[in-house]
């Protein structure tokens, strides 16, 4: 077992002759929230598509949970990402026809486990949701709903949590109760939480933000404040001649 | 993975409609050809005037003929033998019935005959009196004396009446001595007639059609008749009364098949589409099973759990209503004389089942191809947000289209280079299949290299709405086939189909009315009097008659590999005597070569070849003396004379002097135009087959297309919510969607059209030389219309339901 969760070498991205990633090399150590930054086009969802395994590099190597996804399969990817990854994205991250507990354990139904009942009604209880468990996803606010694809990114006891833009389409209070499930479930369980976001006031929540622009890591900050993220994000590539 | 399923179906239940309607339909088609080939296979007939008769004893009806040349054949090897069925009556002889009267235990034997006979305009079946006890009729009156006559009480007259009753070809008056009742319904009206009487009408005195006994053991009865006859019991008697069902059922069986195997192909194409359709309505979900780690594999087994739930449903439904589907397809096969109409139509559970499991297979199949598209969906197109579509040519698309363009190609090479005649019509239907397979496969790409092609008319014809169409289509070009397909393949198999049929139809009688050497035609329901064809040769204004006797001929020795089943077509003519034959060149004899035939009544004769004849290809026949083969038929007697006028007679003088020269005789007397069209309604039937089947066919893809496309434009919602919010009018959006429904039609009769020209104009090129089909064009014009009319209804109408609202509303990310 190794110390980093995720190790990304040399990791580049093409599409149809856009460059998305140019040579990312970073690694992110267990049992902490980083924050990846940047600004749109920056690659920040590429960059966490193939860290979580979502997508295959056209260059580089990815390291994920000490396991190297250089030439795998894609069932062996898919298994890796049912058993050792959580998901959170800003938006449809629920199946309308299943309900919050079916939702909740679908990765371990897929996996043929059997859910323990316990485990299921823990976490639902640490998202504060266990009141609503047979409820369908279209009974639930934007916020129940990201609460509740939490849980289910929680219920398999992943290595790394990738989350893409959790609180974009929620308001300052709702996405202020997200983020602090996020930070609690690293503070309490050791959860290793990836997060890729625009907004410096949710980057304000992590340990650490990683700053990309134009598909290359631009800077690193440890402890972040919102005001210390805001101003450094003016300054990333480009801009950095503007502002200046 | 099931359980998953399940979920789904029951909260997008609108979205399986479409699956469901296809399959349903699909099941019920297959279903009802299903009950058509069992009423087939069974070929029961209900006996009617044979009822009372526990046993009954008819002729041997099949002959046995060799597969292979025996003197290919090692005297150690087993000689392969098929099985033929005689056209005409095989009888029995008088001395039978003497043998079945010693057997011990039986109490009565009566034969019985039928022949043809007329009472004016009504045609009826006479019998000998002693056969009525078979039915049995009830006597109200007297039996009949010699000139007595007992008739039918359905035919409504009286006793003491005297009647003119044409049979055996000529004219006699007999009193009706009394009335018969039959206690069951029996098809044709009966005349009863005194033993000697009816002995002489049926024009073989001595012989019966069949044989009824009454009391005795089916064993013992069995062993005294031997090999000169068949014993029935049950329900095996009517194929006896009604020889004709034999052929007829075989004819059910094939037609059943072939309308049940098309529909089951055109079945795996419109679910295929609709299966795909369903799956790219939930992209975004399955794009996020996809991430939160399912397999491809089970993906694909979720898609293949959905189709079969649907299926078995929709399965089920469809073969409890198969049964009512076949009998009204029976009935109206039945009622055209397609079939015999005394068959009985009869479903039972091996249809049922046997369509249960084609309707599945095809299901499975179906799902098969949605399942590999959602299988190949990637996880991270649960973050996007426009719904591009993927690329569409996978190896599999693109090797069956090559395999099935190089089959059709084939068949086509074949057909010009190799056929002659009519059976060149063979390669049509699987040519039409292959070309439809093959364009359906890569259908999208088809689609948008047609609408590119198309883009400068629709240009000129159309303005902004017609970019923002062809756009869609192009673009949209996987959503834009799935309408196209099933269009495509209703146009190309309706038109290939109709014109195929058409043409065969114009050839066939050009054929005739170009072979037909007579002016003058005369003949009798009843047969022709041996008198007829010296009295008319006895006319000035005749140059020649002849006899016209059909039937068909076994050819024994030397072997014939080139019969089948159905052996050779034989004409009578009275222009040959004795035992000599004219044969046609194809088959390979000389003058004075000698054959052993079997008649039309398995009569064994040997015939001398005394000339050999290059005859019409495809309408070749053996032409032997009428007197040889007249008495072989059923009927006894030449049903035709062809007149041929003397120079400078004209066709209603010949006509006159004919009917002089037969007054008093039940003939009729007709011109070359009553001949031309006897034959052209001959064709008839077998167009009307074909035209059923066609039906069907549009029907299923008719509901298809209506299915596709509405399915597919309610989704697109959202799309024409943006188009409004960037300025189109509601107007405007509907009249796009208005040239999109004419682009779909468009396409799919271009592409229809040629496959069925990829049928059509090998056929063409060799039965007539030229390269279209003959047959009116309001035929394909109807065609063209239909699938306008079709697209355009379909598009529009939910298009227009689709743009009701705010556009904002559409819009809305919240689905």
């Amino acid at each position: 077992m190794t110390t980093e969760a995720v190790r990304l070498e040399a990791v580049r991205k093409e599409y149809r002759g856009v460059v998305a990633l140019d040579g990312v090399s970073i690694s992110f150590p267990r049992g902490g929230f980083t924050a990846v930054m940047g600004p749109s086009g920056s690659g920040k969802s590429t960059f966490l598509h193939c860290a979580a395994g979502l997508d295959r590099p056209t260059s580089g190597r990815v390291v994920l949970d000490g396991r190297d996804l250089d030439g795998k399969n894609e069932t062996y990817l898919t298994k890796l990402r049912r058993d050792r990854v959580g998901f959170v994205f800003q938006a449809f991250n629920l199946l309308p026809a299943l309900t919050v507990e079916q939702n909740v354990v679908l990765p371990l139904q897929l996996a043929g486990r059997r859910p323990d009942k316990r485990l299921v009604a823990r976490i639902l209880a640490h998202v504060g949701l266990d009141g609503r468990r047979k409820h369908l996803p279209g009974q639930l606010s934007g916020g129940q709903q990201q609460r509740v694809a939490i849980a289910r990114a929680l219920v398999t006891d992943p290595a790394v949590l990738f989350a893409d833009e959790p609180t974009g389409a929620l308001d300052t209070r709702t996405a202020a109760e997200v983020l602090g499930l996020l930070r609690d479930s690293v503070r309490s369980s050791g959860q290793t939480v990836i997060m890729v976001t625009h907004d410096p006031v949710a980057a304000s929540y992590a340990d650490d933000v990683v700053f990309l622009a134009d598909g290359r890591i631009a800077g690193r900050l440890a402890r972040p404040t919102a005001e210390a993220v805001a101003e450094r994000m003016t300054h990333l590539g480009a801009w950095d001649r503007v502002a200046a | 993975m099931f359980k998953l399923a399940l979920r789904t179906l029951r909260l997008r239940k609108g979205g399986f409609l479409a699956t469901f309607v296809a399959v349903f339909f699909g099941a019920l088609v297959v279903s009802a050809c299903g009950g058509l080939m069992e009423t087939g296979i069974r070929s029961e007939t209900p006996v009617q005037r044979l009822a009372a008769a526990p046993i009954v004893v008819g002729g041997q009806q099949t002959l046995e003929l060799p597969k292979e040349d025996p003197a290919t054949l090692e005297p150690d090897d087993k000689h392969k033998l098929e099985n033929s069925t005689l056209p005409e009556r095989v009888r029995l002889d008088a001395a039978l019935a003497a043998r079945l009267r010693a057997v011990p235990g039986v109490a009565n034997v009566v034969g019985e005959v039928s022949f043809p006979a007329q009472i004016g305009a009504a045609s009826v079946l006479g019998h000998a009196w002693d056969s009525a006890v078979l039915t049995p009729y009830a006597l109200t009156g007297q039996a009949p004396k010699p000139g007595e006559v007992v008739v039918d009480s359905g035919l409504g007259l009286a006793v003491g009446d005297t009647l003119p009753v044409a049979a055996h070809g000529s004219v006699g008056q007999y009193r009706i001595s009394g009335i018969a009742e039959a206690p069951q319904a029996v098809r044709d009206p009966a005349l009863f007639f005194a033993a000697p009487d009816a002995g002489r009408l049926s024009g073989h005195p001595g012989r019966f059609d069949t044989i009824g006994v009454f009391g005795g053991d089916v064993a013992a009865v069995t062993a005294a008749v031997g090999d000169a006859g068949v014993v029935a019991t049950g329900g095996g008697r009517g194929a006896f009364e009604f020889p004709e069902t034999g052929k007829g059922g075989e004819n059910l069986i094939v037609l059943a098949a072939v309308s049940g195997g098309l529909s089951a192909m055109v079945m795996v194409f419109v679910v295929a589409g609709t299966l795909t359709l369903s799956t790219q309505q939930r992209q975004r979900e399955l794009a996020l099973l996809r991430a939160v780690g399912t397999t491809p594999r089970q993906l694909r087994r979720m898609v293949l759990g959905e189709a079969l739930v649907v299926g078995l449903l929709a399965v089920g439904a469809a073969v409890a209503l198969g049964p009512v589907l076949g009998q009204w397809l029976f009935d109206q096969l039945a009622g055209h004389h397609v079939v015999p109409d005394v068959l009985r139509f009869e479903q039972g559970w091996v249809p049922a089942v046997v369509a249960a499991g084609a309707s599945l297979l095809a299901v499975v199949g179906a799902s098969f191809v949605a399942g590999r598209r959602a299988s190949r969906i990637r996880p991270t197109e649960a973050l996007a947000e426009a719904a591009v579509e993927r690329r569409w040519l996978t190896p599999i698309r693109l090797i069956t289209a090559i395999l099935c363009f190089a089959g059709g190609t084939a068949l086509a090479i074949v057909t010009v280079a190799v056929m002659t005649g009519p059976v060149a019509a063979s390669t049509a239907g699987p040519a039409v299949m292959l070309w439809a397979f093959g364009l359906a496969a890569i259908s999208p790409g088809v689609t948008k290299l047609t609408a590119t092609l198309l883009s400068w008319p629709v240009h000129a014809l159309t303005g902004v709405n017609g970019r923002v169409a062809l756009r869609n289509t192009r673009v949209g070009a996987v959503r834009a086939a799935g309408a196209v397909t099933p269009i495509m393949l209703a146009v190309g198999i309706a038109t290939a189909n109709i014109y195929l049929q058409t043409t065969q139809e114009a050839v066939s009688n050009q054929a005739y009315t170009e072979d037909l050497r007579a002016d003058a035609v005369v003949g009798a329901a009843v047969g022709l009097d041996p008198s007829v064809p010296a009295r008319v040769r006895a006319l000035p204004e005749v140059a020649s008659a002849s006899e016209y006797v059909t039937s068909t001929v076994f050819v024994e020795k030397p072997f014939d590999s080139g019969q089948d089943d159905d052996g050779r077509s034989a004409l009578g003519v009275s222009e040959l005597s004795g035992n000599a034959v004219e044969v046609p060149s194809t088959l390979g004899h000389h003058v004075g070569d000698t054959l052993s035939l079997r008649l039309g009544d398995g009569t064994p004769v040997d015939v001398r070849v005394t000339a050999v004849v290059d005859q019409r290809p495809g309408f070749e026949k053996l032409v032997l003396p009428a007197g040889l083969l007249a008495p072989h038929t059923t009927l006894g007697l030449a049903p035709q004379l062809l007149v041929r006028a003397a120079p400078g007679v004209d066709s209603a003088t010949l006509a006159s002097r004919l009917r002089e020269a037969t007054a008093g005789l039940p003939v009729f007397v007709g011109d070359r135009g009553t001949l031309i069209a006897a034959h052209a309604k001959g064709n008839e039937v077998g167009a009307w087959v074909n035209y059923l089947l066609v039906g069907m066919i549009i029907a299923y893809t008719v509901i298809s297309v209506v299915n596709t496309l509405v399915t597919a434009t309610a989704r697109r919602r959202r799309e024409f919510g943006v188009q409004r919010l960037s300025g189109f009018t509601r107007g405007q959006v509907l009249r796009m969607a208005g040239v999109e429904g004419g682009l779909i039609a468009t396409i799919a009769v271009l592409l229809g059209t040629l496959v069925a020209a990829g049928a059509i104009v090998p056929f063409c090129l060799v039965v007539t030389g030229s390269l279209l089909p003959s047959g009116p064009v309001a035929i394909y014009l109807a065609v063209l219309a239909i699938a306008v009319v079709l697209s355009l209804v379909a598009i529009l109408v939910p298009a227009w339901a689709a743009t009701r609202g705010r556009a904002v509303d559409a819009t809305s990310i919240g689905e």
